[in-house]
Formats: structure tokens, C-alpha cells, sequence
């Protein structure tokens, strides 16, 4: 019973030994915050975005060996760590901009902003990816919020963050969405993953959209 | 092979458009269209103001492009078009531009250019299942002309792309031969 509660039915008992009667307003608030804490989601872990070290690698491979979470990836799960080593290595460790999605500091995912080739630097694309285990709690949404904010301050002349999802990855949509992005279109037949040629969804975040 | 089919001019006679590569004497034709400032808020580049440049432009970048043809109306280029095909995992797509002189705009010739592709890109380009154009959202009759070809409007890319040192807004079209 939680002290909301506990003080409700204190208040009545109280009321009733002593002949008053309840205050109907004291009632209605006490039972309203009940109903609030029985009813709130979990709330969503604090995160925290860093640089990647080789020390992660084993981190690393939480998320990157698994087919659930590569299914919509162009690579296949890693399934030795001295190849994500490697990768961590030469493609991370270089990359213009690349953060360790961690709860208390131990990362669970990672989100990289890739700016287009060329003279579009306007312009930058955002990828993720999070152990399957950490699905579903708001994590990635708060990653994307954070990336957000980062981008436009760290990345000079950007206007545009870009993000594709596959069709058939409705939670991956519903991610950009609640982080802020608008859908755009869909692109048919635009890349090719896995041996398939898949229909992806565009979506954007433009500076001038940032609160 | 030379691609042809025929539209129907002003006077209602009938003229044969057709693609075919360039050569570098067709410099005097290019130079119609490179260096008319009605053409050029179009596309990429700025008013040619003589030959020698288009000449060099020519040689360096028309010629050497894997797939560029002249858009020719009874046998005289008039225009150009070109299909610039992606790389590694994008290799699927191809992106379509053209370019065709002003005093030939309105006539229906660039919209059949456009379908001479059509009819000839997948089968030159093996693994080639998406021809899509990016169109500024002002450019109202290159939107006509993809939309008369049989193109879709696939939605409109906010600040996507940089025009004439602009930020733009760029309407995506689309052709997919299984479903167009």
C-alpha cells in the first residue's frame, strides 16, 4: 500500500470515529494519485552517451551478435569478438560521430549521425541499435533525443538529421516518431539488405523543428 | 541503338525524338542550352558564356559518364539525360536528370525522352529495380513531365538538397517497373 493510499484510508477512517464527514474534494485528490502511481509506465532508466573504447567490446557484442537486433541491419550478427574488435577499431573509434548508448555507464546500444558525401554537410544521417533485452523501456527514443540536441550544436551548418526504418520495423518508426521525426514517404525498392531489396520509410528532423 | 518514337509539334507535324551518345562536335548544340540563363536556374551549374568551356565540360564530365545521351529531335541534339546509378547497397537505384534547350519546353519532348529511358535502362542496367528523380519543389514542369512518364510522387525532402548555394526543399519521384 503506498502512502497516498495508506493516508486515504487514514483520512476516512479519522473522519468516521470522529462523526465528520469526508471532505469529498480531499477524497477525489487522494484516490486520483492512487490511481496515477498504480497506472504510470516504468519509468525510462537514466542514459548517458559516450565515446567508445576497446574496452566495450564485450558490451558490444550484447547487441551486435544478435540476429534480433542485426535483422534489420546490412551485416550479419558478429560472432567473434576479435572481428568487433576489429570493427570497433576501424570504423568506430574513426567515425566522425559515434556514442555508446550506457546505463551507469555501461552501454546497452550505440547511435551514430553520419554527414552526407560531398558538399551536402547540410545534411546528416542517424542510425542506431540496442540489445534486445533493453527493448521496449524508452531507451532508444531518449538516445535519439539526445543525439538530437548534440548534433545541432556539435555539427556545424546542419539543418537536416535524416533516418530510414525498414517498412516491416514498425518500432523503429515509432522511435523516430516519438523522438520528433516526421515522416517524409516511402522510398520503394531503395536499398538492398540481406539479398532483399527493401521499401524503407523517410523520415527528418530539421533544425528549425528543434524546440 | 538509336531509341526513337514521335511527338506531335505545334504546326502538327510530326517529329522523331531519340537518345543517342554524344560527341564532342556536338559542342555547338550543347552550347544552345548551356548558356541560356533561362536554362540554367534549372540545373547544377551557372550560365556557359562560351564555347571553349562547354567543350571542357564536355570532355570531362558529359562523355566520360556511364550512361549520358543526347536527346535528339529529328536527328539534331536538343537536350540531354542521364541515369547515374548508386553504389554498394544502393545499387538498386539510379538517379534520372535532363536538360533540353527552352525554346523546346511545353512541346512534350523531354516527357518522351523520359520514356525512351524507361523503356531501355532496366535491361541495360542488370539489378537496376528503381529510377528516381529528385525535383525542386518550384519546378513545377519537371514535376509534369515525370508525372506524364509514369513516375510517383514518392513525398517531399525538407532541406535535402543544395541548389545554386540553397538549401532546398526537393520533391522525390519514383519508377519501379514491377509496380509502376
Amino acid at each position: 500500500m503506498n502512502d497516498d493510499l495508506r493516508t486515504l484510508v487514514s483520512y476516512i477512517i479519522y473522519c468516521y470515529s470522529h462523526n465528520h464527514r469526508p471532505n469529498q474534494f480531499i477524497i477525489y485528490q487522494l484516490s486520483e494519485m492512487n490511481h496515477d502511481e498504480k497506472h504510470q509506465k516504468p519509468k525510462t532508466p537514466t542514459i548517458t552517451l559516450r565515446k567508445f573504447t576497446l574496452s566495450d567490446v564485450d558490451a558490444f557484442m550484447s547487441w551486435a551478435a544478435d540476429p534480433r537486433v542485426t535483422r534489420f541491419q546490412r551485416r550479419d550478427p558478429y560472432s567473434d569478438p576479435a572481428d568487433a574488435l576489429a570493427y570497433i577499431t576501424t570504423h568506430i573509434l574513426p567515425h566522425p560521430w559515434y556514442r555508446a548508448i550506457c546505463i551507469d555507464n555501461t552501454p546497452v546500444g550505440s547511435i551514430s549521425v553520419k554527414p552526407a558525401p560531398g558538399e551536402d554537410r547540410h545534411r546528416a544521417s542517424i542510425g542506431y541499435r540496442l540489445a534486445y533485452d533493453y527493448w521496449g523501456k524508452g531507451i532508444a527514443t531518449e538516445a535519439l533525443k539526445l543525439t538530437i540536441k548534440a548534433a545541432f550544436e556539435e555539427l556545424d551548418h546542419l539543418e537536416r538529421l535524416e533516418a530510414i526504418a525498414d517498412v516491416d520495423n514498425p518500432a523503429s518508426q515509432r522511435v523516430l516518431e516519438k523522438a520528433g521525426f516526421k515522416e517524409e514517404g516511402i522510398l520503394r525498392k531503395y536499398v538492398r539488405l540481406k539479398g532483399e531489396t527493401r521499401d524503407m520509410v523517410m523520415f527528418s528532423f530539421l533544425l528549425s523543428d528543434a524546440v | 541503338m538509336d531509341e526513337q518514337t514521335t511527338v506531335i509539334n505545334r504546326s502538327r507535324q510530326p517529329l522523331t525524338v531519340t537518345l543517342r551518345e554524344f560527341e564532342l562536335t556536338d559542342v555547338d548544340d550543347y552550347f544552345v542550352w548551356a548558356s541560356d540563363d533561362r536554362v540554367s536556374p534549372w540545373w547544377r551549374w551557372d550560365t556557359f558564356t562560351n564555347k571553349e568551356d562547354v567543350l571542357t565540360f564536355m570532355e570531362e564530365t558529359v562523355l566520360p559518364h556511364p550512361w549520358m545521351r543526347a536527346i535528339c529531335l529529328d536527328g539534331r541534339p536538343v537536350g540531354a539525360i542521364s541515369v547515374t546509378r548508386r553504389t554498394a547497397e544502393h545499387q538498386c537505384r539510379a538517379e534520372l536528370g535532363y536538360v533540353i534547350a527552352s525554346q523546346y519546353w511545353g512541346r512534350g519532348i523531354t516527357t518522351e525522352a523520359v520514356k525512351l529511358v524507361l523503356g531501355t535502362i532496366f535491361g541495360d542496367m542488370e539489378g537496376l529495380e528503381r529510377l528516381e528523380a529528385l525535383v525542386l519543389v518550384q519546378n513545377v514542369g519537371s514535376q509534369k513531365v515525370l508525372e506524364k512518364a509514369g513516375f510517383t510522387k514518392e513525398g517531399i525532402l525538407k532541406k535535402y538538397l543544395i541548389h545554386k548555394g540553397k538549401i532546398s526543399d526537393m520533391v522525390m519521384y519514383s519508377f519501379i517497373p514491377s509496380e509502376n
